[in-house]
């Protein structure tokens, strides 16, 4: 018997005895359920990783040796979570955890100072391949991935900066799917980007509802894990790490600012650099559009 | 051309192993491109894009992955597509195996086929023999260990000439390859000065000065202290050179070290000579001319040595802070000292360091002791008790024999600090702090109660006590350099913005009458 | 392009040997590193790191490989076959009335210890040189009887390995390499002659082994003109949960079928018959001592190629632990302390009761199956005080000391990895790491019998005495 350890609010909520799905894919560190009827991807993560929204962490090290496959069928019995009779997670005992996005500050003179550094540091330590360029890419295809991110993200930068509302769906839903990795380098710039669009006082604020009509249109382009971390994104739901990062950019120094940085950029392979970049060019709109 | 396209239906690999599979894929002998992706339409755009779209890759969605594999020729299309094939099957091989632990360095290189590096801190008189195992699996070697006989210093960086590869160490605390920095060393930019040192904490001054100046690094290697000996001959340093020479990224050269014996100098000048990069040359305390007559460009303090390294490497100078020294600063601690107040005490972690510090004040002032002088007469009768001006490297055995460095755990010199700041002769104490990889955590931190503490006795006293600080770091290391500098201003000690600076900051405070500048 | 210009432009993948934080900033910074878990070789002992250093040089080291090679090529490619039984005085070369062959390295009869002084007197009982245990005691000491190793007959002995003339013996033919290995028969139970009991139920159990267990299984194989292929059959057993060493359930039910039909076809009443079915349905261990028999078998035929620092026996007399290695040939023995066995023990004893380690059995594992095939028998692992985790650690990590993997003998568990084969002594000194041996408990005391089992390793004395030797003869 494993115990969960915590849990995102709205997947315990979930988790009652009418909940059924299957397995949809298996990673070392994570497992993806998708609930019937619903349609909705939960994940099973291990102790490695961080709350994130629809995600229970469990009291595990690795899920390779379990013999779980895809389509394996996921059932709820006495407060258990069952995947056939390979694993057994009992609940009770997971504390609860739901995605606080810190408020924007009035006075942004503090983010101005760390963002020099966390660029600075990205710059460094980033992963290329994805919105930050390669210096050598290893393909044409590579090539021509990042000068199509590089071109898209900038359309959607200059629409925000230029507070025009009607190309912004256009433009976030071309960089839907673009790009390497599971979740695809446009994916995880947006998720980046519309986690800042919903600080609180956010000076682009006014976007919030255009996320929303965002995700309405684009489930078929792109697979359904990157699609449900974008849409839990587009309602201002994103990972710890990222919470995290956010707040000690805003509120915290710059040591504190790159500790947390870290934390993004070790997400997946070029994913966190890419929500990383996907931040901070929210963050530059907003400081330019607050004045 | 030729390509082939397999479809995978509803197939997931975590975005990790997907960026490696894809970028094996295309080192694959006879591959021309590889795409190893979920098929977006986006990606599948992008595909379009690039010439390579078929009815397969069409039909393909989101949630399914793409291997498109183009080769030149129709017969070696399906033999890549199996190779990429083969690196799918073994992910999980390999995934497998990170959970596999080695004992050995032939069991470790046999089971990961990429390694290409051995750093190896393991107590002298075991280390040669894993140097030398290392080297004959074909790994290049850091070789932090010291107490190694020069014997076999000398066969190590032979075998390691011979089969083309990197030999740093013995007693080699410093290197960054490929942007990592290995034991001790700091977090800087990225550019096109290679360094090549024997000396560990000058190789990281003069990184960090190169990084305050806006340039950045290449590589640094380190060479171990003894490579320019006559016994050894400077081959890491001269092989060194050569590959810094032959590295395209790499525009400018610096060598660091102590002045080399006259055998290995005639060799390093005549290489330097030969050398199509412009090469910078910090041998602490060394001879000008010699150099310059070889073409090289002379430094003589480190901070120097980064300055002339940044211009060449095409910053401009009217971008760079120089930080010139303070001198309003000097006159004002000049008038507060008592005329008693002659001396400096420097405690320093750092060998160069201390070593800068220390010629530095030779050129103005006599009866420099220090347990690390070149010169018997002025050596240390007790390295515990302080004699008229007094440098002190804490990382020299005298001091380590059993311990961890200073730079490691700061704390051994507290009580020693302690000392000096009773001691009314004292005018000036200066010390350095290191940050980066491989040191303490908050090194000014575990010093902060006691400089707080001196201060108050001094005062007491009635006598000022000038406290120099200077941390080598930058701003991208942790903690970063503004943070534990703010420590030491707070606590009222006076921040050098360089080794050099430090070194004349003390230097100049303690001058009395007609040597002042 | 240099290999330093190569790396340059290349990931650094690292190999991190002492501190251990050099790695941790190593892969802070998003580059690849492995710690290893290094002890100094030979525990750091500088006349022993010479040795190493000297029969590193290129032109010994590669003789050295060359013959490592041959040696494993020869233990892989062996295939032993049981081909009959026979009373040791018939079969086992320069065997006499009056000899007994112990187990381990060669011993005298003051130094043995309790079991195995235990199981001399039942023994000689038995055979009828001592009317009693206390006479026995006496002839054991009187010069009369040669007391020799199993090993330089070309035999192997589980526990005190005491065989005597009239014992009944496998034997076993390599059908590759021609030579044969020899071993007596299991008596199953606990309080038995090789566990150093030696009361009046002991020798009878010997008596009926003789006179009725004995002959029956040696007209069952002659009416086998193939044999069975142990190597085979070995490679099934681990297929089905055995290590060969501990567990034997599936070996004992495998060569039991096999013998079955020629069983029943000889003339033998069938209350006799009847008796050997019963007396190996006693105990899973019945197919224990054919496994050594069949490993003996594979390693003398690798043993004497010069050069060769593999392993070709290691075997305890209680007192020391013995090693010989290929590239010595003959019987010169490498020896340290026997050591204390760990492990579970029969209820009312304790850990002070154990006798030390003792037995040929430690050939299994010189094969490369019991302890170092501990991946194959996770049902045993509660008895050497494990997890699963931890039995398939040991599979792995005794590949780090040896040569090769035997492709005809594999761990599902692990892939289908072959077992680990040719424990190469230099491996051992370098990596620190002792090869890990399965094996039973006797008392310490003569008479009593066997109270536990568990896991033990050879003293690295052993193999520090070959390595010294070998460096001073070939360097």
């Amino acid at each position: 018997m494993i115990h969960a350890k915590l849990g995102d609010d709205y997947f315990l909520q979930q988790i009652v005895a009418t909940f059924t799905g299957t397995v949809h894919s298996v990673f070392k560190h994570a497992l993806n359920i998708r609930s019937d009827g619903k349609d909705e991807i939960f994940t099973l993560a291990t102790k490695a990783m961080d709350r994130a929204p629809n995600t229970l962490v469990i009291d595990l090290d690795t899920l390779d040796h379990l013999g779980i496959q895809q389509h394996d069928r996921v059932s709820v019995r006495h407060n258990e979570l069952l995947i056939e009779e390979k694993l057994k997670i009992a609940i009770p005992k997971a504390s609860r955890w739901q995605c606080q996005l810190p408020i924007y500050p009035a006075n942004c003179t503090r983010l101005k100072m760390n963002m020099i550094r966390v660029k600075q540091f990205i710059d460094l330590h980033g992963k290329g391949g994805g919105i930050k360029r390669n210096d050598s890419p290893v393909s044409e295809f590579e090539a021509e991935t990042s000068r199509l991110l590089q071109q898209r993200t900038t359309l959607l930068y200059e629409e925000i900066l230029n507070q025009r509302l009607d190309r912004f769906q256009a433009y976030a839903a071309d960089l839907v799917g673009l790009g390497p990795g599971l979740t695809p380098s446009g994916d995880d710039f947006l998720v980046g980007l519309f986690a800042i669009i919903h600080l609180q006082n956010s000076p682009c604020s006014m976007y919030k509802p255009l996320c929303e009509s965002v995700i309405k249109v684009i489930q078929p382009l792109t697979n359904e894990i990157s699609f449900t971390t974008l849409k839990k994104a587009a309602y201002g739901q994103v990972r710890e790490s990222i919470c995290s990062f956010i707040h000690a950019i805003l509120y915290g120094t710059e040591v504190e600012s790159i500790e947390a940085l870290r934390k993004v950029l070790a997400i997946g392979s070029s994913s966190g650099t890419d929500i990383a970049l996907g931040l901070i060019s929210g963050l530059e709109a907003n400081i330019k559009l607050g004045g | 051309m030729s390509i082939k396209v397999v479809i995978k239906r509803n197939t997931y690999f975590d975005s990790v192993s997907l960026m490696s599979l894809s970028t094996k894929a295309n080192q694959i002998e006879g591959v021309e491109q590889a795409i190893i992706g979920m098929g977006t339409e986006m990606n599948k755009g992008v595909i379009r894009n690039v010439g390579l779209m078929t009815p397969e890759v069409e039909e393909a969605t989101a949630g399914d992955l793409m291997i498109i594999v183009k080769t030149a020729n129709a017969d070696q299309t399906e033999s890549a597509y199996l190779a990429v094939e083969e690196l799918l099957i073994n992910k999980d091989k390999a995934q497998a195996k990170s959970d596999i632990k080695y004992a050995t360095i032939d069991s470790a290189a046999q089971g990961i086929p990429d390694a290409n590096f051995a750093v190896i801190s393991v107590n002298g008189a075991f280390a040669v023999r894993e140097a030398r195992k290392a080297l004959e699996n074909d790994l290049h070697v850091m070789l932090f260990s010291d107490n190694v006989s020069v014997e076999d210093e000398v066969e190590l960086k032979t075998l390691a000439h011979e089969k083309g590869l990197l030999m740093m160490g013995p007693d080699c605390g410093t290197a960054i390859i490929g942007n990592t920095g290995l034991c001790f060393a700091n977090a800087v930019r990225k550019g096109n000065i290679g360094i090549v040192a024997a000396s560990g904490t000058g190789s990281q001054e003069v990184s960090v000065r190169i990084h305050d100046f806006g340039g950045g690094i290449t590589q640094l290697i380190g060479t171990g202290g003894r490579d320019l000996s006559k016994e050894v001959g400077g081959m890491m340093m001269l092989d060194g050179m050569k590959a810094l020479e032959a590295d395209e990224a790499t525009k400018v050269i610096v060598l660091v070290s102590k002045p080399p014996e006259a055998s290995v100098e005639k060799k390093v000048l005549a290489q330097i000579k030969e050398c199509s990069k412009p090469v910078v040359v910090y041998f602490i305390g060394g001879n000008e001319e010699a150099v310059v007559a070889a073409g090289g460009q002379f430094a003589k303090t480190s901070k120097e040595a980064a300055l002339k390294a940044v211009l060449l490497a095409g910053i401009d100078e009217a971008g760079i802070n120089k930080r010139a020294l303070n001198i309003p600063l000097v006159e004002e601690v000049r008038a507060k000292l008592a005329p008693e107040q002659k001396y400096i005490r420097g405690l320093f972690c750092g060998g160069t360091l201390c070593d800068e510090s220390m010629y530095l004040a030779m050129e103005k002032l006599d009866n420099i002791y220090s347990n690390i002088q070149k010169n018997p007469d002025f050596l240390l009768k007790d390295i515990n008790v302080s004699q008229e001006h007094t440098f002190i490297d804490f990382g020299d055995d005298d001091f380590t024999n059993g311990k961890p460095h200073p730079m490691i755990d700061p704390s051994s010199r507290i009580e020693r600090f302690l000392q000096e700041a009773k001691d009314p002769t004292v005018g000036v104490i200066v010390m350095d702090f290191v940050l980066g990889f491989g040191s303490h955590e908050d090194p000014v931190g575990v010093m902060l109660p006691a400089i707080i503490e001196a201060k108050k006795f001094a005062e007491k006293e009635g006598r000022h006590l000038e406290i120099i600080g200077y941390v080598l770091g930058t701003d991208l290391d942790t903690p970063n350099i503004d943070e534990q500098v703010e420590k030491l201003v707070d606590a009222g000690v006076t921040h050098a913005s360089s080794s050099t600076n430090a070194g004349l900051l003390a230097r100049e405070m303690v001058l009395k009458g007609e040597n002042h500048e | 392009m240099s290999k330093i210009n190569e790396l340059f432009t290349s990931k650094i993948n690292v190999i991190n040997v002492g501190i251990e934080l050099f790695k941790d900033d190593i892969l802070a910074q998003n580059a690849s590193a492995t710690h290893l878990e290094w002890s100094p070789p030979g525990g750091g002992k500088p006349e022993i790191i010479a040795a190493l250093n000297k029969i590193d040089k290129a032109e010994l080291a590669e003789k050295i490989e060359a013959a490592n090679r041959l040696a494993v090529e020869k233990i892989v490619n062996s295939q032993p076959v049981l081909i009959g039984f026979d009373q040791a005085i018939n079969v086992v070369p320069g065997m006499t009335k009056k000899t007994i062959l112990h187990a381990g390295p060669p011993i005298t009869w003051e130094d043995m210890n309790g079991p195995m002084k235990g199981a001399v007197m039942g023994a000689l009982v038995f055979e009828g040189l001592a009317k009693d245990l206390e006479e026995a005691a006496k002839v054991a000491a009187s010069g009369d009887i040669t007391f020799s190793p199993c090993h330089e007959h070309n035999a192997v002995g589980s526990m005190a390995g005491v065989t005597s003339a009239s014992m009944f013996m496998h034997i076993v033919e390599n059908k590759t390499y021609g030579n044969i290995a020899y071993t007596n028969l299991s008596e199953q139970m606990a309080k038995i002659l090789r566990m150093g009991a030696n009361d009046d139920s002991v020798v009878e159990r010997l008596i009926w082994m003789r006179d009725v267990l004995g002959p029956i299984l040696r007209d069952a194989m002659k009416l086998n003109k193939d044999g069975i292929d142990l190597r085979l059959m070995l490679a099934q057993a681990l297929h089905m949960g055995d290590e060969c060493h501990n567990r034997n359930n599936a070996g004992t039910s495998l060569l039991i079928q096999a013998l079955t039909p020629y069983i029943l076809e000889t003339d033998y009443p069938v209350e006799q018959k009847r008796a050997v079915f019963d007396f190996v349905a006693s105990s899973d261990y019945f197919s224990g001592p054919t496994w050594m028999a069949c490993c003996k078998c594979a390693l003398d035929a690798a043993h004497g190629i010069e050069y060769s620092t593999v392993v070709t026996t290691m075997a305890r007399n209680g007192v020391e632990f013995g090693v010989r290695i290929s590239g010595m040939p003959g019987n010169t023995w490498f020896t340290g302390p026997a050591q204390k066995v760990i492990g579970p023990m029969f209820a009312g004893y304790k850990p002070e009761d154990s006798g030390l380690d003792i037995g040929d059995s430690a050939i299994t594992e010189t094969y490369g199956i019991g302890g170092f095939a501990m991946a194959t028998a996770p049902a045993i692992v509660a008895l050497v005080g494990g997890t699963v985790d931890e039995a398939i650690g040991y599979s792995r990590k005794m590949k780090e000391i040896t040569t090769t993997e035997n492709q005809n003998i594999t761990i599902p568990l692990l892939n289908f990895m072959g077992i680990p084969t040719g424990i190469d002594i230099r491996k051992v000194i370098q990596s620190g790491i002792l090869p890990i041996i399965n094996t039973a408990i006797a008392h310490k005391e003569a008479g009593i019998g066997m109270i536990g089992a568990g896991i033990t390793n050879p003293p690295m004395e052993a193999f520090e005495k070959a390595l010294i030797t070998i460096s001073e003869k070939w360097a």
